[in-house]
């Protein structure tokens, strides 16, 4: 164990966040202490060179303007479930497609798609610009930022998507319940139409799914349930469902 | 909003110029982290440590801002080049954060934050768990391999 308090807590403790016993034994180390001591002037000091150089009314402004800028995209939002779908002339609002990239095979994650077939997860909504999701490595959320799925089907003619969160529950996202839907003709890329707010903590990963011909929904979410579970519960080293067609995954860490 | 300035103005400022290194960019991404406590009230107040929550948030906004600038990362690179030649000596003297600074773009997103909470903010690895919903031994797991592309000063202990 070390001698002394971690950086952590002498911040904690700066900050008035302590309870009483473990603040009154942390200010007595630092007071012994020179080099507890020090981190702790030099967090207080810190303090003091902010307040010198962002006066609290230009603070307050400052964060007032971003709260109404926060405020106007919550607008849009709508009650929370774990998955939070949104209409189709919200998600337009909230998230302006810039940019289609085919998403091959050349990461650590999954991404079955072959040939001319692309997919797509963008995440926006949040109070930065918006980014597309990497399927390589986990890719985490901020408070408020939804996701939207765009495929480019090339000769599939199926989609569907679901998601399974870190204790394993499955949620059909697109379409909810019956068999995949027949993908939008054109060689475009195409949005799903909703965007989804995950709700929760923890890692989730999302799946599209590209096929030829319709699969019916509970097969999907049983795939899921048996991937889920052949990765000894581990959301995040999941396998490729056993379905037919061609799919991607992402594993979003939600804030 | 007063206690808020007073308590984590000057921690939430470090965090945003520590990774934006960008002094206007870096007071936006603050204002947006302390409106984000205002207009998530009921999520902030429950929070036994809303020092860990700014602290969380900040980190992973402006990591998210950095992902998202169009050749953030070269730009970012830049700065710290400019940053290096106006307060060091030179590569010899960087300090841990500011190798670690160097690092981070070599690392996926979850590991960034990992490293930011564990050599920047001091957290123990218990900590950085528990902020990051993981166990110890993935934090470990995460840590180690980024000690591995920077020597032995940034030796998880």
């Amino acid at each position: 164990m070390s001698a002394h308090e971690s950086e952590w807590t002498l911040r904690r403790l700066s900050a008035g966040e302590l309870a009483a016993a473990e603040a009154a034994r942390a200010r007595a180390h630092a007071a012994n202490c020179a080099a507890c001591g020090a981190t702790l002037r030099g967090l207080e000091q810190d303090q003091a060179r902010f307040e010198a150089a962002v006066p609290f009314e230009h603070f307050e402004a400052g964060v007032e303007r971003a709260v109404q800028r926060q405020r106007r995209s919550e607008s849009f939002r709508t009650p929370p479930r774990r998955w939070v779908a949104t209409t189709v002339a919200m998600a337009a609002s909230v998230l302006v497609v810039v940019l289609a990239r085919p998403l091959l095979s050349n990461g650590r994650g999954l991404n079955g798609l072959k040939g001319g077939a692309v997919a797509e997860l963008r995440i926006g909504g949040g109070s930065g610009p918006q980014r597309e999701a990497r399927t390589d490595a986990p890719e985490a959320l901020d408070y408020g930022e939804r996701v939207r799925l765009g495929y480019q089907a090339h000769e599939h003619r199926y989609v569907a998507a679901v998601s399974v969160d870190a204790i394993g529950e499955v949620t059909p996202l697109h379409p909810e319940s019956g068999e995949s839907l027949p993908v939008e003709p054109g060689a475009d890329m195409h949005w799903l139409p909703d965007s989804w707010e995950l709700t929760g903590s923890g890692a989730e990963r999302v799946v599209l799914v590209l096929t030829d011909a319709p699969v019916s929904v509970d097969a999907l979410v049983d795939a899921a349930r048996r991937a889920f579970l052949a990765a000894d519960g581990n959301v995040e080293r999941m396998a490729l469902l056993d379905v037919p067609g061609e799919q991607t995954h992402w594993v979003l860490i939600k804030p | 909003m007063r206690e808020l300035y007073t308590k984590y103005g000057g921690s939430v400022m470090g965090r945003c110029r520590y990774l934006l290194k960008d002094a206007t960019k870096a007071e936006d991404a603050m204002h947006d982290v302390f409106a984000r406590a205002l207009t998530h009230g009921d999520d902030f107040r429950a929070e036994a440590s809303p020092l860990t929550w700014l602290m969380k948030i900040a980190t992973n906004h402006c990591l998210n801002q950095l992902r998202s600038e169009r050749a953030g990362w070269r730009q970012w690179f830049e700065r710290d080049a400019a940053a290096r030649s106006e307060g060091h000596g030179g590569a010899g003297e960087l300090e841990t954060r500011d190798l670690v600074r160097r690092l981070l773009a070599k690392v996926d997103v979850e590991t960034q934050a990992a490293v930011v909470h564990y050599h920047v903010d001091g957290m123990t690895l218990e900590e950085v768990a528990t902020v990051l919903g993981r166990s110890v031994p993935t934090i470990r797991k995460r840590l180690e391999r980024f000690a591995e592309l920077g020597g032995e000063e940034l030796r998880v202990r």
